[in-house]
């Protein structure tokens, strides 16, 4: 196909130039659907992942329970509890752990500067920090193997809890107290959306190492043991493990559900994934069909088109176009007129979802807007973009395009 | 260069059908001036799109340059009509939209013709005829007489061998037909085959032969 030729289509549909200012609407408010739908989608998936990784990664958090089962003659309804022995146990006994850690907690006064606040205090180690997203902020750091292992008297707080205590103070260096016994800040968590949780948000708890932890507290069992697999997949198969395991060591039946409490974070951001993704194609949908609405009416413009240049398709023909110059003239006018409509309505979307962007999110209590405000403008939106505009194109010049070449050129000459 | 054997064209319209050419044989040869006369309804026009390959016959063999047209595709006959035949039309048909130069220029488009060539080809056709100053105007800016002249030039664009000429002075005063037809003529003299329709003796004086048609057939 001649490069001249595409100029000169170009020309003849810049002086016939239709006014169709309704039709380069709906394309303007179509595009616009498509990718502020699809921003919106992959940024709810995307903040999902965030807030869903405040918790933690790839976790599986294990817990006492009570049988419901009897087992080798033992009655049901018994406590089942795990203790600090079990970290070591599991460990050396299932290859597919990657990273184990302890976790027990109590409620207590924890003070400073003459101010006293209820909070939960957990005893944990260092590897605690890595799977449960712990982040410290600039200038601090988590509890860390040589605090757990010389019981040093050290606290990482959250940031709520620094802002409670401090104000606006930079709390590491200064003393803390956690049921009477002093402590020192080493490290504050730095702000993070979570929207799973267990004894409220990271940003209310404060963190001892598991040996420091011990000395204040009598309770000779753990809350948690938190599991971070080799690999994602092997989740169940370690939930399983440890069902058998610790049911072989505390006689209770490896399928009593009830024994254990087993929350498998994995499994559970799997289901949620799959929900968001729908949301996702739901949306890309729902974009999509609004810009079908502008598509069906290009479709009838370019009929109208074809009607009303009857005469010169006639006389193309007869100069010696062929079906398919006729086809492409119609397809090219149809993309002029798409490209026209959907530029602006790209650039208003691009610039909605950068502004959107700008919102702040409200870290002190996870809501909506952690879902909503950040939208994402991505290749692959672009991507997705192209091509259903690029189907419409064909779908809504193609019919006017092959009515056109299929035009009698004799009677085409003589139309009036 | 042209040979028709038994050409019979017959439209049907419902249940209603009507023969347009009956039987026709004609045969011009490399080089000839011919008009076509006949009262309207002898089949004029059909017999110019049959031999312009825009209709093709009913029954019949249609010879164009040795090649039978019977059965050549959408597309070849697109290209035959691009290559071989140029047409010149009673009302113009130039495209109202674009200028003259792009109205010349629009068969070498269609033919794949390069840019230099092409350009060049185009200043040539509109210098052979006198409008080469006139080339960023629009049809609706020219006379009727430099429309027909861009017409011609824009049907001798692939150097065709043969011309088509329906009624090429029909719209024109007199005096622009003159100048039209002297063009033909010189076309003629280089050694084109020119088949003109005409109801006017006067210019159908300058062809070398006359077929007469009534009723779809020969007259004489």
């Amino acid at each position: 196909m001649n490069l001249t030729l595409l100029r000169f289509f170009l020309s003849e549909y810049r002086k016939r130039r239709k006014k169709a200012a309704l039709i380069t609407f709906a394309l303007f408010w179509g595009t616009m659907s498509i990718i502020i739908f699809l921003g919106f989608g992959q940024g709810m998936t995307a903040q999902f992942r965030i807030s869903f990784s405040g918790l933690g990664q790839d976790l599986i958090m294990i817990s006492g329970g009570q049988t419901s089962r009897t087992y080798q003659g033992l009655p049901k309804g018994r406590r089942v509890y795990v203790y600090p022995t079990d970290i070591d146990y599991l460990k050396a006994r299932i290859p597919e752990i990657d990273t184990i850690a302890p976790e027990s907690y109590n409620n207590w006064a924890v003070s400073a500067r003459r101010k006293e606040i209820n909070r939960t205090v957990h005893g944990t180690t260092a590897e605690f920090a890595r799977m449960r997203t712990q982040i410290p902020r600039l200038g601090g750091r988590f509890i860390n193997p040589d605090d757990v292992r010389d019981g040093r008297k050290v606290a990482f707080i959250g940031w709520k809890v620094a802002r409670d205590l401090y104000g606006a103070e930079d709390p590491i260096g200064q003393a803390v107290v956690v049921n009477r016994v002093p402590f020192t800040v080493v490290g504050v968590l730095e702000k993070k959306l979570q929207d799973s949780m267990y004894n409220g948000p990271d940003a209310d708890q404060v963190y001892l190492p598991f040996s420091s932890f011990g000395q204040i507290d009598s309770q000779p069992y753990l809350d948690r043991i938190h599991i971070r697999p080799r690999e994602p997949r092997y989740s169940l198969l370690i939930e399983e493990r440890i069902r058998t395991l610790l049911g072989r060591k505390y006689r209770f039946d490896r399928d009593d559900r009830y024994a254990l409490g087993i929350w498998n974070t994995i499994e559970d951001a799997k289901e949620a994934l799959a929900i968001f993704k729908g949301i996702e194609v739901f949306m890309g949908i729902m974009g999509a069909l609004t810009l079908l609405i502008g598509a069906v009416g290009v479709t009838n413009l370019m009929y109208a088109v074809v009607k009303e240049r009857t005469q010169e398709i006639g006389i193309k023909m007869a100069l010696g176009a062929r079906r398919r110059v006729i086809i492409l003239q119609i397809v090219l006018e149809t993309l002029f007129i798409f490209v026209k409509g959907t530029f602006w309505g790209f650039i208003t979307a691009f610039n909605i979802i950068q502004l959107v962007r700008r919102i702040p999110v409200n870290y002190d209590s996870f809501d909506i807007g952690g879902y909503l405000l950040r939208p994402v403008f991505s290749l692959e939106t672009l991507f997705i973009f192209l091509a259903v505009v690029g189907i419409l194109v064909f779908l809504s010049g193609i019919f006017p395009a092959v009515r056109a070449s299929r035009l009698n050129p004799i009677e085409s000459l003589r139309y009036e | 260069m042209i040979e028709f054997r038994r050409i019979k064209k017959v439209y049907r319209t419902g249940s209603q059908s009507l023969e347009a050419l009956r039987d026709l044989t004609i045969e011009i040869g490399r080089g000839e001036f011919v008009s076509i006369m006949g009262p309207s309804g002898s089949g004029k026009s059909t017999l110019m799109n049959i031999i312009g390959c825009l209709d093709t016959p009913t029954e019949g063999e249609y010879v164009l340059e040795g090649r039978n047209v019977a059965g050549l595709s959408l597309d070849q006959l697109a290209s035959i009509r691009n290559k071989t035949i140029g047409f010149v039309f009673q009302n113009f048909n130039l495209l109202p939209y674009a200028t003259a130069w792009e109205n010349v220029e629009l068969p070498l488009l269609f033919n794949g013709k390069k840019g230099k060539q092409r350009r060049e080809r185009v200043a040539e056709l509109l210098k052979a005829v006198g409008l080469l100053d006139w080339k960023e105007h629009r049809p609706s800016e020219l006379s009727g007489g430099q429309q027909q002249r861009i017409a011609l030039a824009r049907a001798l664009a692939n150097d065709p061998p043969l011309i088509l000429a329906d009624e090429p002075t029909g719209n024109l005063d007199s005096k622009s037909g003159e100048e039209i037809m002297a063009l033909l003529s010189r076309l003629w003299k280089e050694g084109r085959t020119i088949v003109m329709v005409s109801h006017d003796d006067r210019i159908a004086a300058y062809s070398q032969r006359t077929i007469h048609l009534f009723d779809g057939m020969l007259a004489d």
